[in-house]
């Protein structure tokens, strides 16, 4: 299994989409669902299959301006495989 | 305040074109005339919506039984629940796919019986496996998500490498490797389909190399069966804690089997609410938490991962409801498990499936190694 490349464009995978409310925006699963809050959702908001991975990155990293750029990046990309695993996210 | 059920389980139907000899739906089988109707249905996915309920599995029996089944899934779509329907596909074809999907059907999966037709429509005691393949192409022109569901067992396991590589061919997104469980038509047919230890061994092995080679692509939930496991299911996630079930009549259980529990009596959605029936009625109450739990269950620390098992199980091997599971390990009971495996391990061979020119036929030929399922009256 590889890891997104800058080209990616990170999107919710069929049968995957938003749910809940707007305090508790989940995303439902055939089979379940996740609570996403903080980081988490700001990353699946923008896998909207227009966004590319690099794209995704740029803008994550400007909201988190002081954090180490490499470590965001490594940090989302691990995050996107995890969900491609469970089959929430197709890039 | 017990929190919100997670997950409704319509069971919409116990009509069903499949005869399957594993199916887990009671013996005692929800007649026609007691059915729900259509805006019992709506009404009942109306209150799940509010209740805080995600989830919408639609099962039966096979749900495409019912024609108002579109209606249904347009039903539990709009009153914000996710859709999935659980099904063998027979009685689906390109038109009424498309319109279950443009109703909102989130998820579609679809059962096979085995890899090869012949033992496939042995299984089902039905002529069904061709078609199956054919909506399986069918669904991938659509965004639904496709599950495909493997009900594995004795007569099967020798072949699941083969049955995983076919199944891999389909294209699904995720795969469900589920062992037979012993409740209504497959308990009584254990003896046919209880596998070996051997089988289980190269089973999980196979498993595992196909989790492997298919990470990121296809999804395989599977589950060790408890008559082989150490300790035991944590069934429904415990007793009224996650999951409602509502029968083809509108009965709502705790789980699939509860209806074979003697001295409950469960409570109908054509005289109650659901909230009330989860929040209040005896039923749902009865083996919620941890007050009912005999020992070794009350002082095991497990108790808070497995709830002690599987009520239905404890009443259906031990003919008491309230003890541990026996497919736990430490359960009193246990030796019951036990002895099944035992004699599952000594010896019996596979049996060859027998090619027939009709159910009644097929039934005559083997009734001397299991009982097909029946149709509701």
């Amino acid at each position: 299994m590889a890891p997104p490349t800058d080209t990616s464009q990170p999107r919710l995978a069929p049968g995957c989409r938003w749910g809940g409310t707007e305090q508790e925006r989940m995303i439902l699963f055939p089979e379940g669902a996740i609570k996403l809050q903080g980081t988490g959702r700001q990353i699946l908001e923008r896998c909207d299959g227009q966004r590319s991975f690099a794209d995704i990155i740029a803008e994550l990293q400007k909201e988190f301006g002081t954090t180490d750029p490499e470590k965001i990046r490594a940090d989302i990309s691990m995050f996107l495989e995890q969900l491609q695993r469970k089959r929430i996210v197709d890039y | 305040m017990v929190s919100n059920p997670l997950a409704l389980i319509a069971e919409v139907t116990h009509r069903c074109p499949l005869h399957c000899v594993y199916c887990s739906n009671p013996t005692k089988l929800a007649t026609v005339q007691s059915e729900l109707s259509t805006d019992e249905w709506v009404s009942v996915f109306k209150q799940s919506g509010k209740l805080g309920v995600l989830h919408a599995h639609f099962t039966g029996g096979e749900p495409l039984a019912r024609t108002d089944l579109t209606e249904l899934i347009a039903a539990a779509r709009a009153a914000g629940l996710y859709t999935n329907l659980i099904t063998s596909g027979i009685g689906l074809n390109a038109q009424r796919l498309q319109a279950l999907i443009d109703a909102g059907l989130d998820h579609i999966q679809i059962s096979f019986q085995d890899s090869r037709e012949g033992p496939a429509n042995w299984i089902a005691g039905a002529k069904s496996h061709a078609h199956k393949i054919e909506l399986s192409r069918e669904i991938r022109k659509h965004k639904v998500a496709f599950t495909v569901n493997l009900v594995v067992h004795r007569q099967n396991l020798d072949h699941l490498e083969e049955m995983i590589a076919f199944i891999e061919q389909l294209n699904p997104e995720r795969v469900e490797i589920a062992h037979a469980q012993y409740y209504g038509w497959a308990l009584e047919n254990r003896a046919a389909l209880l596998p070996t230890h051997k089988q289980l061994e190269k089973a999980v092995a196979t498993v595992a190399a196909a989790e492997q080679r298919l990470a990121g692509q296809i999804r395989i939930d599977s589950v060790v069966p408890d008559y082989y496991a150490k300790y035991p299911k944590a069934c429904m996630g415990g007793w009224g804690r996650r999951l409602m079930l509502i029968n083809p009549s509108g009965k709502a259980l705790p789980c699939h089997a509860a209806e074979v529990l003697p001295g409950l009596s469960f409570e109908n959605v054509r005289e109650r609410t659901l909230d009330w029936i989860w929040q209040e009625s005896s039923s749902f109450r009865h083996f919620r938490g941890e007050d009912w739990m005999p020992e070794p269950c009350r002082g095991c620390e497990r108790r808070k991962e497995d709830f002690g098992g599987c009520r239905c199980q404890a009443f259906l091997l031990a003919g008491d409801a309230t003890v541990t599971d026996p497919a736990c390990s430490l359960a009193p009971a246990h030796g019951l498990v036990e002895t099944a495996v035992r004699e599952a391990n000594s010896g019996a061979e596979l049996a060859e499936p027998v090619p027939a020119t009709s159910f009644v036929q097929l039934q005559k030929l083997t009734s001397d190694l299991w009982n097909y399922r029946t149709n509701p009256e």
